[in-house]
């Protein structure tokens, strides 16, 4: 699986566009500064959503509306915020599919996507009992509070990309090396 | 023009907080940039619901004077935040930070921020907002959106510049 992964990634470093996002030293840097920055619209919306469950913020206001009336906004950003992120990835793929900070984010991405659904479905099959209550029932509470914990540990593995402390080229354990998909130095 | 003399920056960078910083390149990312990170995302929030409401984009059916004192709660702890990550952050490599252009573009940019919101959009927004001509609602909600994300993008290129 690593194998197959890293040939890819091999693949996809030849490729031409990759090299001239990686080289242009404006381009490969105004395309993290965009990942960044979208940050703000589609986590900013969606810790805006979740707080409303919590009830800590606009608890008079109902929360499937704050939901329903932010999700535009939230998505545009989540669209803006996967681009980018593809691009980057793009620009260094034998370096990043190499990364365990990558590798735990994809798995945090992951559990945050699947939360975001499951959280979606039992809000609109439970709204109208709870909607205008200040806090969202427990389990949705719950859903909520999952969902700014898997979004911090999304944001914190994906700023640690950048560190190299466990990279391939270090001496890291058997377990460890696997983990990180350890090919190639 | 540097607001500081270079004098500061050699003793934050000799001080306890640049120490830790320096030292513990674990402790600088997580609890520096990964915080300093998650807060712009809220403050990034408090700033665009708010401004989105006063621009008619989101949340029309709730009045603009409950979004904005919401949202203005949840901006001070975030700047709060921001500012404590970024002084920790700074001290480790304060030194290099006076030469780096963007870090001053970034300072100007949050001093112009913090002096909008607390001088101008806050004292406009605790009123009735039926009261103020819809343009200059929308002229605050621009200008709101300009300065932080300007905060934002400079504060990233310090990491490139």
């Amino acid at each position: 699986m690593n194998e197959l992964l890293y040939q890819f990634a091999e693949w996809l470093y030849a490729t031409p566009w990759s090299r001239a996002i990686e080289e242009s030293f404006y381009l490969y840097n105004w395309i993290e500064t965009t990942h960044v920055l979208t940050v703000m619209l589609s986590l900013g919306m969606l810790i805006f959503i979740d707080l409303r469950m919590l009830g800590w913020v606009m608890p008079q206001v109902s929360a499937v509306k704050i939901a329903q009336r932010l999700n535009t906004a939230m998505m545009i950003g989540f669209v803006i915020m996967f681009i980018t992120g593809i691009l980057l990835f793009y620009a260094k793929p034998t370096y990043t599919i190499q990364s365990i900070w990558f590798r735990i984010k994809m798995v945090l991405l992951l559990g945050a996507f699947v939360n975001a659904l499951l959280f979606h479905k039992r809000m609109m099959s439970s709204a109208g009992s709870w909607d205008m209550e200040p806090k969202a029932p427990a389990h949705l509470r719950l859903g909520a509070a999952l969902s700014l914990g898997l979004w911090a540990g999304v944001v914190t593995t994906g700023r640690l990309i950048a560190y190299d402390w466990f990279h391939c080229y270090r001496d890291l354990p058997a377990a460890m090396a696997w983990a990180a998909g350890c090919v190639a130095d | 023009m540097e607001l500081l003399p270079l004098g500061f920056f050699e003793w934050a960078e000799s001080s306890f907080l640049g120490y830790i910083g320096k030292t513990y390149g674990g402790i600088y990312a997580t609890l520096g940039q990964s915080v300093h990170l998650i807060s712009l995302a809220v403050l990034g929030g408090a700033v665009l619901v708010s401004d989105f409401r006063l621009l008619g984009w989101v949340l029309r059916d709730v009045p603009s004077e409950v979004v904005a004192e919401q949202a203005h709660k949840w901006f001070k702890i975030a700047l709060f935040t921001i500012i404590a990550s970024g002084v920790f952050m700074a001290a480790a490599i304060a030194i290099k930070l006076y030469y780096n252009s963007a870090y001053w573009a970034k300072m100007y940019a949050l001093i112009a921020g913090v002096l909008f919101v607390f001088l101008v959009r806050r004292p406009l927004l605790r009123g009735d907002h039926s009261q103020i001509n819809p343009w200059v609602l929308k002229l605050v909600a621009v200008a709101s959106i300009l300065v932080w994300v300007s905060v934002a993008a400079t504060g990233r290129w310090i990491g490139f510049s």
